[in-house]
């Protein structure tokens, strides 16, 4: 994989002002990430967990759409760095009272905001506000933190930072995982997450399986990594990956399964008979984890269904599970995203 | 206006299907001549016609109006005075307005209205395009009761409720109640069900957008259905805004099996597709959505060939707060009187992908063969003519719209070609 390489050492200064999608991301760019999250997981671990790197910078939590977990965790990220943050709150917010979302955003921005964390329920609200950052000539940064279900792009970089931290701690980088295999479990159709997943995971050489039921797994998702119309990727990345309607070929000696929640609203729309059913054929149990590497680990983004997708008994082995260290991790992978798109303008 | 010729301009007849150079006499705005030389008649003035197209007026077969009910989004005024700044000399209104266009009492207010102000607000215009209405199928267009039909017929240019109809069975009643009332039916095949909560045409692009697909079957599939009823009941139908490739074939075949249907596309599903989707922009959130490339492909050879018929703007104006949403909560729908031409002109003539003949009569003599109408050549005394400069270029935005609502993917963004001239 000499081109790969290639493309990571002619790796520039980081001039990215806003990350809304792993689409366009370039193999140097995970590195420039990984390797700033290692030095802040460092710094984690230490006794003072506060470095001044954006001190007087304002880091405004835009969450059109409720969350705790990730909310709460930019929120440490940009504290551990010294910002100062604000969080809007869709419940008090003015846009029942006919404000608009670049109106909210235009507000947080007067306020002084430097870098506006943006949740929606609807894909392509991060890249409106940016759109509207950038015409202002605001210098703004925007960090897509979920869009409907476009993309999750923090997410897939914690978990891209959680699978090579486990396999070189010192020196967590793309190129570990080529030759590995990752499978993904689950509600790929609805999942933001799976396709930031997609751009990032692929992005290093691994192979990477989906598995799903076909409601939940268009077979349209075969050509997801490909450029619209020709057969190779539009980014000279040689990306692998495969679609299953059946568990066992993308278990089969998996390096890393992840898997996705899955809504109970799934079955009212008439894509799963049933969780039951769900369970019996894509559940991840233990005994189901005997196909893979002997070395497996499993991942999920949470906040999970236990007894859905995944059992309790594994979630809780602390040999198998990575689940804790992705939380954890995020913290780290957050903090290097604020850092690069804030090093600009500091 | 006096008498005035207008020297070797480029000529389009659509009914003829004749591209020429030749001068053209006009006499108060009226074509006396067309003829390859024309010597200017005693005190008669000249103008060089290089550069500049003239051609029958266009036809738009559905757009809405925002008045009544939606004054905010567009008047009858300013929807008008877009139509011919967009070179439209006649626009046909769908019903689905508030309150409905689903009983006379309503079309007779609406032509009091403008006959009022064309001693106000409207004299300024120095034409007006004509105005004529779709009647409703079902009352206020809500796809349950059968509005009263025969008596509606009179006052209106057809019948379509500028939505679905579901109703099957209604469907077919409505069919067979019609045959006698000679007016043409518009329908549009899409089934809501089957587009559930989708946004975007399925496919690849939706899926890396992000945006919940709609499939081709909710399209395909109530065309099918509708088709099998046309084959009992033999009732002209024009099927509008046919927005896949699928869809195409499906037309195609009915027709080549002798069902006495006609169909349209619009101006957007011929320029715009699913890689446009990008920008999330939510003035390019439409209903049926924008195809993917192989659907905009498939509808730009289907205009070539005469599968679609016509080309209509579906005019939709909505306020910069109602359209400054996500693109999923985007109420669907885009203005477009005044850039379907040069957009079109621009992409598809220029480009080399449609003559200037096929454009024009998809525009203007097609949509009056799809309402039974008469064509009548240019030059002839009802006949009306547009003068079109593809290469002057103007900027998109609210100081050269006349539109009321600005809600277009094109807004801000500098234009080759507009209408100079109305006759």
């Amino acid at each position: 994989m000499d081109r790969l390489k290639d493309l990571i050492d002619m790796s520039p200064a980081w001039n990215r002002r806003h990350v809304l999608s792993l689409s366009d991301f370039a193999p140097w760019e995970y590195n420039t990430v990984l390797q700033t999250a290692n030095s802040f997981r460092e710094v984690l671990s230490r006794r003072t967990k506060k470095v001044p790197t954006l001190q007087g910078q304002v880091v405004t939590n835009l969450f059109f759409e409720p969350s705790t977990r990730t909310r709460s965790s930019f929120e440490l990220a940009a504290k551990r760095l010294s910002a100062d943050t604000l969080n809007f709150a869709p419940g008090s917010s003015s846009l029942t009272k006919g404000e608009t979302i670049l109106d909210t955003a235009k507000t947080y921005l007067a306020m002084g905001t430097d870098l506006m964390v943006i949740r929606h329920k609807e894909a392509g609200v991060p890249h409106a506000i940016a759109a509207e950052m950038d015409r202002l000539n605001s210098g703004v940064g925007v960090l897509n933190a979920g869009d409907g279900q476009h993309e999750h792009p923090s997410q897939a970089l914690l978990d891209l930072f959680t699978i090579c931290a486990l396999l070189d701690p010192a020196n967590p980088r793309l190129e570990l995982l080529q030759g590995k295999k990752i499978a993904i479990v689950g509600d790929i159709l609805h999942s933001r997450v799976a396709r930031s997943n997609l751009w990032s995971l692929t992005a290093s050489g691994a192979e990477v399986h989906l598995a799903a039921p076909p409601t939940l797994l268009p077979k349209q998702f075969a050509d997801y990594v490909k450029a619209s119309d020709t057969e190779a990727s539009s980014d000279g990345i040689d990306r692998k990956l495969f679609i299953h309607w059946e568990l066992e070929p993308a278990l089969q000696a998996a390096d890393f399964v992840m898997t996705l929640r899955l809504q109970k609203e799934r079955m009212t729309s008439h894509l799963l008979p049933s969780l039951r059913e769900y369970y019996q054929h894509f559940g991840i149990t233990r005994e189901r984890l005997q196909q893979c590497q002997p070395h497996v680990k499993v991942m999920h983004p949470g906040p999970t269904n236990r007894g859905v997708e995944i059992t309790s008994d594994i979630m809780d082995d602390p040999d198998m599970s990575l689940i804790a260290e992705q939380v954890t991790n995020g913290v780290a992978v957050r903090m290097a995203l604020l850092y690069l798109m804030g090093g600009g303008k500091a | 206006m006096a008498i005035e010729v207008l020297q070797q301009v480029r000529v389009i007849d659509a009914v003829a299907g004749t591209d020429r150079t030749a001068d053209v006499l006009l006499d108060d705005g009226m074509i006396q001549a067309i003829e390859s030389q024309i010597t200017p008649p005693e005190g008669s003035q000249t103008r060089s016609g290089q550069g500049l197209i003239l051609g029958p007026g266009l036809v738009d077969l559905y757009s809405r109006s925002g008045e009544p009910g939606h004054e905010e989004r567009e008047t009858l005024d300013s929807f008008m005075a877009a139509a011919i700044a967009g070179g439209f000399t006649q626009v046909n209104v769908l019903p689905n307005t508030t309150p409905a266009i689903d009983n006379p009492a309503t079309i007779s207010w609406i032509r009091e209205q403008v006959q009022a102000r064309l001693l106000s607000s409207l004299s300024a215009m120095p034409t007006l395009p004509r105005l004529q209405f779709w009647g409703a199928l079902t009352l206020e267009t809500a796809g349950q009761q059968m509005v009263e039909l025969g008596d509606l017929a009179p006052h209106v240019v057809g019948f379509a409720d500028g939505k679905a109809i579901t109703n099957l069975a209604m469907l077919r009643r409505m069919l067979e109640y019609l045959q006698p009332l000679q007016k043409p039916l518009m329908l549009w095949a899409y089934d809501p069900s089957l587009a559930g909560h989708g946004i975007a045409r399925e496919g690849v692009n939706a899926l890396k957008f992000g945006l919940p697909g709609i499939a081709v079957m909710a399209e395909s599939a109530p065309l099918a259905a509708i088709l099998e009823l046309l084959q009992e009941i033999p009732v002209p139908v024009h099927f509008m805004r046919i927005s896949t490739a699928r869809g195409v074939e499906l037309v195609q075949t009915a027709k080549a099996q002798g069902l006495p249907i006609t169909a349209s596309t619009t101006w957007l599903h011929l320029l715009l597709d699913t890689n446009d989707l990008g920008t999330y922009d939510p003035n390019l959130r439409l209903s049926p959505p924008l195809g993917n490339p192989s659907d905009r492909h498939a509808l730009i050879q289907a205009v070539k060939s005469g599968i679609i018929d016509a080309i209509a703007v579906d005019h939709q104006a909505y306020t910069y707060e109602e359209k400054t949403v996500a693109f999923g909560e985007a109420p669907t729908g885009a203005i477009g009187l005044e850039l379907a031409f040069p957009t079109l002109w621009h992409h598809l003539v220029e480009a080399g992908q449609l003559t200037a003949v096929e454009l024009w009569r998809a525009l203007s003599s097609q949509p009056l063969a799809c309402l039974g109408k008469p064509n009548s050549a240019l030059g002839t005394e009802t006949s009306r003519w547009i003068l079109f400069q593809p290469d002057y270029a103007w900027a998109v935005n609210g100081q050269t719209l006349k539109s009321r609502s600005l809600n277009t993917h094109y807004l801000n963004q500098t234009l080759q070609g507009r209408v100079v001239q109305v006759g």
